[in-house]
């Protein structure tokens, strides 16, 4: 869930609640309000009423012909006035002329008419509002009220909490984005908020440290295996002389033979090494337009003495012939790499199948199967013992250096398919 | 023929030194920019092997210099630097040839023929050995004056032992001089050997009573 509708979610919850508890409290209120104004108005009319009947004799005499329409009187036994308590309720009474009973507030109350000394129960009452009705009115009013502070709320909160987290998603964007190989710094949005802006400074100074971490350590590696060369110069010199000393102690040669071996791996191994973090500090700055096909057929022409010697027949399909802008040698360097592989994991006999499209090229080999994790640095199979094994993450730091999209799959052949942008 | 090593690694340097003696060349040494540049001025060289990363100053500089002074010299620079930034930069400034270490004596060996011979100014580029007659310019090779077809690995290969004939070459070096860096593979060592065995059968063929010796577990000798 976004922060925002959690935000949002959660203020909703609350603002619900408060709005039911202040509803009931509104309405209980308002009823009580009318409820008293009507008793005030029923009280002062039996006032008016009992003072008229006990200094009118004439009035008291014919009481009860007096019985309007709003007061029901009723002459009652002594005990039965004695019982009565005044009270006020709220009850229904049909209405002849609305043919339906209505809501009313009632005063029932007894009284002795000192004119004639009888006992009489009276009734007073009014229409009042339908409670009803006002209970709707109130939840119309308080449910519309509702919605609108509730568009409100979420509205403004969109905007006002959105507005005010952009330092925080623009800087959730950069960190997304952010490769450390890439050693470029993101970019912060500049912020007023205090804890947005010291959110900032934390990421800057980690994200610093890690790049000047990250990149001390690739130019450390770039300088270690630059100063094995010269070490490794001089050993493999100095054995290739000596080899020509003893070479005809045939066990002597041999010896030499198989340490220069090692050597040669060795050396290999470094200037793939250096190769590599070359590739990633980014010191092939050149790009020009390359033709793929061109540059994979020169590298498969590179290789055809040893296609033939394995008996490996190449098989291209596709007319298409892909261009983009990239580093020549690397390019070279990236589909040597990959013929490379299609040809030492290959079997004797075996196939090679390249397919060109517009904006994809695809190389398959018929090796053995069972090949996992292909891309992974120093990943050897066990017969390989020459390979430096890089050759692989090479070809990856190439293909990552130009967003070309470089995936494998077994599907009896090992198909290495690179997407062009 | 006369060569100037500009190294600054002593143990390289005596090592380059005592093969190229034996080669019968006439070496001398600079172990840093001042004494190199003055050497360079003042004498004339066959070949200079010139290191780029020099205490004093770069190598490169050294080929401004020489261009400056009007000086040409048949250059091959070696250098750690495998970069191919810098490979442009040296052969942009006036080197005929780039090595990067580390390399085998034999492949420098043949680069220091290559350039030489390029630079011979008779144009007599062919080389005789027992009944071949070898041309690099034209890359043609005659076996008792009847010429034999050879594709352009075989004939590197088959240049590769006249240069280098009386030493034992690995079949390291061999493989790297004709196919390049790119052959690191585990069935490289049968390959060359397979490679190898054709070349002999094609010499054969065609009536050359040269040999290629095989020396077990390590590589050849051309032996004359």
């Amino acid at each position: 869930m976004k922060l925002i509708n959690h935000l949002i979610l959660r203020i909703s919850i609350v603002f619900t609640a408060v709005m039911l508890f202040w509803s009931a409290i509104c309405f209980f209120l308002q009823m009580k309000e009318i409820h008293d104004g009507n008793d005030e108005g029923l009280t002062n009319l039996k006032q008016e009423f009992i003072a008229k009947a006990n200094s009118s004799p004439k009035f008291a005499e014919t009481l009860e012909m007096h019985n309007p329409l709003n007061i029901i009187i009723e002459e009652i036994a002594y005990e039965e006035a004695a019982g009565i308590v005044e009270n006020f309720t709220t009850g229904k009474i049909y209405f002849a002329t609305e043919e339906e009973k209505e809501e009313v507030r009632m005063l029932t109350t007894a009284f002795r008419c000192e004119q004639n000394g009888k006992y009489y129960r009276l009734q007073f009452f009014t229409s009042t509002v339908e409670s009803n009705d006002l209970l709707e009115n109130i939840l119309c009013l308080l449910l519309g009220l509702w919605i609108t502070l509730s568009l409100t709320i979420f509205v403004a909160g969109k905007i006002i909490i959105a507005g005010a987290n952009r330092p925080f998603y623009n800087l959730l964007d950069e960190l997304k984005k952010f490769r450390l190989d890439n050693s470029r710094m993101i970019d912060f949005t500049q912020t007023d908020v205090r804890e947005y802006a010291q959110l900032n400074e934390s990421v800057r100074e980690v994200l610093e440290e890690n790049i000047n971490t990250f990149t001390g350590q690739k130019i450390f590696i770039e300088n270690i295996s630059h100063e094995l060369q010269t070490p490794l110069s001089i050993v493999i010199a100095k054995l290739e002389l000596l080899i020509e000393k003893y070479r005809d102690n045939r066990d002597y040669a041999r010896e030499i033979a198989g340490v220069l071996n090692i050597l040669n791996r060795m050396k290999r191994l470094n200037s793939n090494l250096l190769l590599l973090s070359k590739i990633k500090n980014r010191q092939f700055p050149e790009v020009s337009s390359v033709n793929l096909r061109n540059t994979l057929k020169l590298a498969l022409d590179n290789f055809e003495d040893l296609v033939n010697y394995k008996e490996i027949t190449v098989e291209e399909s596709g007319e298409a012939s892909p261009s983009m802008q990239m580093n020549e040698d690397l390019a070279y360097i990236m589909f040597s790499n990959l013929i490379k592989n299609a040809v030492a994991h290959n079997r004797k006999g075996g196939e090679i199948v390249i397919r060109y499209a517009s904006d994809s090229i695809e190389i398959a080999n018929s090796g053995n199967a069972g090949a996992v994790d292909v891309f992974e640095r120093y990943r050897n199979v066990p017969a390989d013992e020459t390979s430096s094994g890089l050759g692989l993450s090479i070809v990856k730091s190439i293909t990552e250096l130009y967003g070309i999209e470089l995936d494998y799959r077994y599907d009896k052949y090992h198909v290495f398919t690179l997407h062009l942008k | 023929m006369k060569i100037l090593i500009i190294e600054d690694e002593y143990q390289l340097l005596k090592t380059i030194e005592e093969f190229l003696l034996s080669e019968k060349y006439i070496v001398e040494k600079a172990t840093d920019y001042y004494s190199a540049v003055e050497k360079v001025m003042i004498y004339d060289y066959d070949c200079i092997l010139l290191d780029i990363s020099l205490p004093g100053g770069s190598g490169l500089k050294i080929l401004d210099e020489m261009k400056k002074e009007g000086k040409t010299g048949n250059i091959i620079i070696i250098s750690a630097k495998n970069s191919l930034e810098d490979k442009i930069s040296g052969l942009d400034s006036g080197a005929d040839d780039y090595l990067t270490k580390p390399f085998h004596v034999l492949e420098l060996h043949a680069r220091i023929k290559a350039v030489l011979r390029r630079k011979q100014m008779d144009g007599k580029q062919t080389v005789a050995l027992g009944d071949l007659s070898v041309d690099f310019v034209q890359r043609q090779v005659l076996v008792n004056n009847r010429l034999l077809k050879l594709n352009r690995k075989e004939f590197d290969m088959l240049s590769f032992f006249i240069i280098n004939k009386n030493r034992l070459i690995t079949k390291e070096a061999l493989a790297e001089h004709v196919w390049g860096d790119d052959m690191d593979l585990a069935d490289s060592f049968d390959f060359v050997y397979s490679q190898v065995k054709n070349l002999r059968k094609k010499l054969k063929s065609a009536g050359s009573e040269i040999i290629f010796e095989n020396v077990y577990g390590t590589g050849y000798i051309l032996r004359v």
